[in-house]
């Protein structure tokens, strides 16, 4: 059994070094990109100004179709219609690249929801007093309502990483070879699907494992501020 | 000076200030008083403009400005740089330390130079007793010392007049003489202030003019001396009301 763990290793490190943590990485950076803007379209209320306002209103509106589309479908599907489907309205996509803008598009979608909700998680009040100290409606987000949405935050967009880690296995089905499509290469040719399957299952987990525990970095330097916080 | 005149104000189908004129002297203490509900808030909100009125007008130094028109960003600026809120929850930015929430509005908003800002926000944090906690976050602070932080953060913007909403109601009775004493030495220095409170005995100490509002409207607008030593039967009640004294039953 060591044997053939010690063997297959190298070759699902490698995949995992060479695709399942940098489409993880990069689909994250964009989908919490993604995912910030839709949240501010969708949270800043538009000024009384027209020209302002009738762009804004189509700009949510379109938020708000992405969000839909994006939580109302499977990943896998969109996987397919990005890769497979594409192809016949002319554009064609590497694997690679249809992998990182399916997920983060799916990514900027859930995420944006959370980002959203801890916008709202900061009290009105906060803004009147930003507001009668004159700070422009930029300057309280960027100094004061994002820090502490930041904070709220952070728990469920851990969940999210720690999700789009273990989803790139999906990226399989687009002929990417990540670590779950070069366990199966190799059950193939060792027929060891329990303990191939398994080592597979344990990558992922020491992955999820280190991200846990740069979550609870996060929480401690973002909570700075909370009382009864230990830093 | 601030006047305001023929100011409405309605939130759905009730009407908050009904058609309210009133002035507010430079350099003078102005206590709003009056029951809950009676749209003090309001009225001092709508000085800020974080409260719009459907109409009238306010006229403010250089700035006049009718709240039934459109109002710039500029106008809107340059008002709430004359005026700083405090307010009864002090909203202290819990993200900021003390002396972040004192100075973050004067380097950005006023581009102020940091050093210099940082060094006069310190005076102002000895002054009301709290040098040693200019590094501390607010959540390590007393309800009192965050309030005390606050007037310092509102003081730090140079505003001409010092908006108060009920800065006190939220504090216990020693955490209250704390702030109250603050309060007293802007006031004798010479700042002008507008502060909605229920505590009578500061109310009448402090105050060089006074306001009681109900239902939106202004019942009485005089000095402190009318108000409490020959009120009307309306103010007679509420003095009365709100003063503990079981020997009337």
């Amino acid at each position: 059994m060591w044997h053939i763990i010690i063997t297959s290793l190298p070759e699902m490190i490698s995949a995992m070094l060479q695709y399942t943590i940098p489409l993880a990485i990069i689909s994250f950076i964009f989908g919490l990109i993604l995912a910030v803007l839709t949240a501010l379209i969708k949270f800043i209320q538009p000024s009384e100004n027209k020209l302002v306002r009738y762009p804004w209103l189509v700009l949510r509106a379109i938020a708000n179709f992405y969000v839909w589309l994006f939580r109302s479908t499977p990943l896998l599907v969109q996987l397919f219609i990005i890769f497979f489907g594409l192809p016949s309205a002319g554009i064609e996509l590497a694997p690679f690249l249809a992998a990182v803008i399916g997920f983060s598009l799916n990514t900027g979608a859930y995420a944006s929801e959370t980002i959203r909700s801890a916008l709202m998680s900061v009290p009105q009040d906060q803004w009147y007093a930003a507001y009668t100290l004159n700070f422009t409606t930029r300057q309280t987000l960027m100094k004061i309502v994002l820090p502490q949405a930041v904070r709220i935050a952070l728990p469920p967009l851990s969940n999210s990483f720690i999700g789009l880690v273990k989803d790139t296995s999906l990226a399989s089905s687009i002929t990417i070879l990540e670590m779950f499509q070069v366990s199966q290469q190799i059950t193939a040719k060792n027929y060891q699907p329990l303990l191939m399957y398994s080592l597979a299952a344990f990558l992922y987990a020491v992955i999820c494992t280190l991200l846990t525990f740069l979550q609870h970095y996060l929480e401690r330097r973002t909570s700075r501020y909370v009382k009864g916080s230990e830093a | 000076m601030i006047t305001l005149k023929n100011v409405v104000k309605t939130y759905d189908d009730k009407t908050v200030l009904k058609d309210l004129s009133v002035d507010f002297p430079d350099g003078k203490t102005t206590v709003i008083l009056g029951p809950s509900g009676s749209g003090k808030s309001t009225l001092l909100r709508s000085l800020d403009l974080l409260v719009r009125p459907e109409s009238g007008t306010i006229d403010f130094g250089d700035i006049s400005l009718d709240y039934s028109k459109p109002v710039s960003k500029k106008q809107s600026f340059d008002i709430r740089k004359k005026t700083s809120m405090v307010f009864q929850n002090w909203n202290l930015f819990p993200n900021l330390t003390v002396l972040q929430n004192v100075t973050t509005a004067p380097i950005t908003v006023l581009k102020r130079p940091k050093k210099q800002t940082e060094q006069e926000a310190r005076q102002y944090l000895a002054q009301v007793g709290l040098a040693e906690y200019a590094d501390r976050y607010p959540s390590q602070l007393s309800g009192g010392q965050q309030q005390r932080v606050s007037i310092c953060r509102a003081v730090a913007m140079n505003p001409e007049y010092v908006l108060l909403d009920e800065p006190t109601s939220a504090l216990d009775p020693e955490l209250e003489t704390q702030v109250l004493l603050i309060l007293e030495d802007l006031s004798k220095m010479g700042q002008s202030m507008i502060l909605v409170t229920h505590n009578m005995e500061f109310a009448r100490s402090v105050a060089d003019k006074i306001i009681f509002v109900e239902d939106g409207d202004i019942l009485f607008d005089g000095t402190p001396d009318e108000f409490f030593n020959h009120p009307t039967t309306r103010i007679k009640d509420f003095l009365s009301g709100i003063t503990f004294n079981d020997t009337e039953k």
